[in-house]
């Protein structure tokens, strides 16, 4: 069964964890890469990422001619830098390149798919040709002249990361380690991982659009341990756009560095959280991963055009508490889980999964939306050329209630209030999820008191949203790295809520 | 292309562009994926491709690039991005490359075979698994079953006159099964990977094992919040042993970020508790004849009688240490520079069989799946979703579902009283059943 999972290293299926350092290509972290010479002005112009569309054509053609209903062909050059300092000491710069070519073939509903890493006419017909297997003896579709589309943009960028010069990189980096080393003298280490990376991509398929388009992405991680001799804590904090450097206009390093400070810090005093069911009350923000596992996964619509996934055929049926509504959205300006249109090229859009309780749709690519007779919703994503698309998520969020944030906790006698959560997994077909507090205090009498050691929350989709009895007003965001045999960038998000009856796994009575 | 020239040559030429020392790290793969999913193929996968990662110093600072373009052009400009970025770091003195030109000899890393099968035989293996399993009254719904393989070579030299290359490949099947009752679900998983074909578990020991665990939790009762017995099944202990091996990394320790920084030949856990890593076992899944920067491999006592008795280092870490390189820099592909990791890993057997620790537990839950992150490598603090059997008197009572265990490591490694003898050695992972003497569990 495959896990669906937010955390910092992101699970892989069965093979390719098990064949370690066996199937190194298909389990390398998100595979970073990019490219080119410093100093070059326009990025586009260094990623090299000019085809010939009558070549593009000819291999869909190629791709088509033993029979299939669908073929695309996906380009993409990714340019990384990342740059990590950890205990006061720039550690290491790591610089990639990565590129190449990946060839689809849907017929019925069988997935061909091969890659190159060498973007060349005779590479991309070769792989058209081993995709193209799972189409033999089918019938065949002709594919139609490929004619540039129109697709909106949500991304913009005002100071190219291309043009930024390393010491900018730097000073930002050392910039967060001296704010979380001089927080507080209980902060013993900090590592500062800067990451960014400019990825282009050129999509063509038998309908016959062509897409071209290049992004960035910045991604900024400040990690502190605190030691009081007694007790440790490592906290984390993260930031992350499809920005240019102007995202370190908006948001300071030192804001980052000190707010993964002061969690460390505050939870030296932890103390054993109690164990059994209780009243959660979650914070505004990435608290919004619990619903995207616990809801979101189940809502792609892989696993419901299989028939397992445990939303199937419950469409239009009340699954939630009235005060609860759940949307996914790639067009937020900017943000992390945004993408303008998905790597099938489709355009992105606001989602309404589930609204005031009842469900409303599911998350499609273009396989799952043809098998379930369902509109493409945008959601048909992949990690890099070396994986097929496959239905995931981009910003997905609670949409704001009424409650206030106050009233919420006030009026919540015992339980536990979750600052910030530090990932979790679900099983996509029971609905059964489980998370890890990072953050989080006791409730007495509706007030936080004292903070309380890492306990899992778990639970079932289907009874937690129904749970959910108070929506705020104060929808955030967070963003996180989202595994489903292949990475994701995304948004998790909420306003804060409260869950009535959550099992905590705590270690006292 | 002959690699070893060639990552021969790309080391002398980051010595000419200003590297004072040079590492090239070379890898090529070649990779098949096939899913089936109610007795038709879902998807089918195919790729070869290589990359390069080069990793250099220049006064003590460490500079890293990669690319999966070889062209001469693309090589030299990446290999001057590494010495660029290699000017912007921190220079340490323990930025030192490996020299042992000795590699382990193992064998069983290649099965000539693997590739010389027909695609259909895979397609067909694959799909019988699924119907077998399928086949089990108890099974309502598939979620598919595949077959997957995958080859790489890996080329590293440096500047200190270190060249190794070798070959490795691997296959795995497995399968995943919904069993269902009403408004319950449940789902069950099992596969097998070998490093040769024949070498695979029989498909109906697969498909029996996975519809077994779908079926198994079926009809769960809740039990109340309590301190009790926990029995750890030999598929879900990896789960709680893995934050022992975050804690045992050499780096961590170093930064004092490790429950066990100060525990060098202390006791910490059980003297039941014993870990060996083994990089050298014939056919194993994570042995290599040197690590992820050249350094040969070994097999070592990690733990013994819960006692530690080494930490896991790469070169760096070593140096920082003051000892040698234990062989355990791991590499996720080209892309990154070597990090620390284990190759075979495992608890050693104890006495008991499963069935025995079972019949001596008076009242107790039986853990047959976990969730969550396992031990917390910095502070030991473990929390963790549980699901199993509720054991009386010596007897598996009825299933259990959704409850929680918590713990500290120093609680439940010390409290571990019964260790079995059910190791799979065929995993790169694996630890036998074990009983703690008491944890708490969250119910009702």
């Amino acid at each position: 069964m495959k896990k669906y999972v937010v955390s910092d290293i992101p699970r892989r299926d069965f093979l390719k964890m098990s064949l370690k350092g066996g199937l190194v290509f298909a389990a390398s972290p998100a595979i970073l890469s990019s490219l080119t010479s410093c100093g070059s002005e326009s990025v586009s112009e260094a990623t090299g990422m000019s085809i010939d569309p009558a070549i593009l054509k000819k291999v869909i053609g190629k791709a088509l001619e033993k029979g299939g209903d669908f073929a695309d062909v996906y380009l993409e050059n990714r340019v990384s830098r990342q740059i990590v300092m950890e205990e006061s000491k720039f550690k290491n710069g790591l610089y990639g390149v990565s590129q190449g070519a990946g060839v689809r073939v849907i017929s019925g509903n069988k997935t061909g798919y091969a890659y190159s890493d060498e973007i060349t006419e005779e590479k991309l017909l070769r792989a058209a040709e081993v995709a193209s297997y799972v189409a033999r003896n089918g019938s065949a579709v002709t594919p139609v002249d490929i004619n540039k589309a129109e697709r909106k943009s949500y991304i913009t960028v005002e100071q190219p990361l291309a043009e930024i010069a390393d010491s900018r990189r730097i000073e930002i980096i050392q910039r967060a380690n001296d704010a979380a080393m001089s927080y507080n003298p209980l902060i013993k280490m900090a590592s500062v991982d800067y990451y960014d990376e400019i990825r282009s991509r050129v999509i063509a398929n038998s309908e016959g659009i062509y897409l071209q388009d290049e992004n960035p992405l910045m991604f900024f991680i400040v990690q502190t341990m605190s030691d009081n001799g007694k007790a440790r804590h490592m906290s984390r904090e993260r930031l992350s756009k499809h920005s240019g450097f102007e995202m370190f206009d908006k948001f300071s390093p030192e804001e980052v560095a000190e707010k993964a400070a002061r969690e460390a810090v505050a939870m030296l005093d932890a103390e054993a959280a109690p164990a059994g069911i209780m009243d959660v009350v979650m914070m505004n923000g990435w608290g919004g991963v619990l619903v995207h596992e616990a809801v979101g996964h189940p809502l792609e619509a892989d696993n419901i055009s299989k028939g397992i996934g445990a939303f199937t055929g419950k469409l239009g049926q009340k699954v939630a508490s009235d005060v609860f509504t759940m949307v996914d959205d790639g067009t937020i300006p900017n943000a992390r889980g945004t993408i303008s249109f998905d790597d099938e090229g489709t355009q992105a859009k606001r989602n309404v999964l589930i609204e005031n309780g009842v469900l409303n749709g599911y998350m499609t690519d273009v396989l799952s939306a043809k098998q379930l007779g369902m509109e493409r919703t945008g959601n048909g994503r992949r990690e890099s050329f070396r994986y097929i698309p496959i239905p995931r998520m981009t910003n997905t969020f609670i949409e704001n209630g009424e409650s206030e944030p106050a009233d919420i906790l006030a009026s919540t006698k015992k339980g536990i209030y979750v600052q910030s959560l530090s990932g979790g997994s679900v099983n996509p077909v029971t609905g059964v999820f489980n998370f890890t507090c990072r953050e989080a205090y006791l409730v007495e009498n509706g007030k936080k008191t004292k903070p309380v050691k890492g306990a899992t929350l778990i639970g079932s989709c289907l009874d937690v949203i129904s749970n959910i009895d108070a929506v705020g007003n104060d929808l955030d965001f967070g963003p996180g790295i989202c595994g489903k045999g292949q990475a994701a960038e995304v948004d998790a998000g909420q306003p804060t809520v409260r869950i009535r009856g959550i099992n905590v796994g705590g270690s006292r009575s | 292309m002959n690699y070893i020239n060639l990552t021969n040559s790309l080391v002398a030429k980051a010595l000419e562009l200003g590297a004072n020392s040079a590492e090239v790290y070379l890898e090529t793969g070649r990779n098949l994926s096939i899913q089936v999913l109610n007795g038709e193929i879902e998807t089918i996968e195919e790729a070869a491709s290589a990359g390069i990662g080069f990793r250099v110093l220049v006064d003590g600072k460490t500079g890293f690039s990669h690319c999966n373009d070889l062209s001469d052009k693309s090589l030299e400009d990446t290999l001057k991005q590494a010495i660029e970025f290699a000017k912007l770091t921190t220079p340490d003195e323990n930025n030192v490359l490996p020299a042992n030109s000795e590699m382990t000899d193992i064998e069983g890393l290649y099965d000539p075979e693997i590739s010389t099968i027909p695609m259909e035989k895979k397609i067909e293996i694959a799909l019988k698994l699924e119907e077998l399993a399928l086949s089990d009254p108890r099974i309502s719904k598939s979620s598919g079953a595949g077959y997957n393989e995958g080859e790489e070579e890996v080329y590293i030299a440096n500047s200190n006159g270190l060249s190794k290359n070798y070959k490795s490949n691997g296959c795995s099947i497995g399968v995943s099964v919904v069993a269902e009752k009403g408004e319950q679900k449940n789902t069950g998983g099992e596969y097998c990977s070998r490093r040769f074909f024949n070498d695979l578990d029989p498909i109906e020991k697969i498909a029996s094992k996975a519809a077994d665990e779908a079926a198994a939790l079926i009809d769960p009762v809740m039990i109340p919040t309590q301190r009790a017995a926990v029995i750890v099944d030999s598929g879900t202990a990896g789960s709680i042993i893995r934050g022992i091996i975050g804690a045992l990394n050499g780096e961590r320790v170093q930064q004092g970020a490790s429950f066990l920084k100060d525990s060098m030949d202390k006791s910490f856990a059980s003297t039941l508790l014993t870990i060996v890593d083994d990089g050298i076992r014939p056919k194993g899944m994570g042995s290599a004849p040197f690590d992820g920067e050249g350094v040969p491999t070994q097999k070592r006592v990690l733990v013994e009688k819960g006692v530690v008795k080494g930490f896991v280092y790469n070169t760096i870490a070593a140096n920082r240490a003051g000892v040698e390189s234990t062989g355990n820099a791991s590499r996720r592909g080209f892309t990154g520079l070597p990090g620390i990791g284990t190759h075979n890993l495992y608890v050693e057997a104890g006495e008991n069989t499963p069935e025995e620790i079972i019949a001596a537990t008076k009242k107790g839950l039986l853990v047959t799946q976990i969730t969550g992150y396992g031990i917390n490598s910095v502070n030991g603090n473990f929390s963790g979703g549980a699901s199993g059997f509720w054991v009386e008197d010596g007897k598996k009572k009825h299933p259990v579902k959704g409850v929680t265990i918590a713990g500290t490591a120093d609680e439940i490694l010390n409290a571990i009283d019964m260790m079995g003898d059910d190791v799979d050695m065929n995993k790169s992972f694996t630890v036998p059943t074990f009983r703690v003497k008491e944890m708490m569990i969250g119910g009702s």
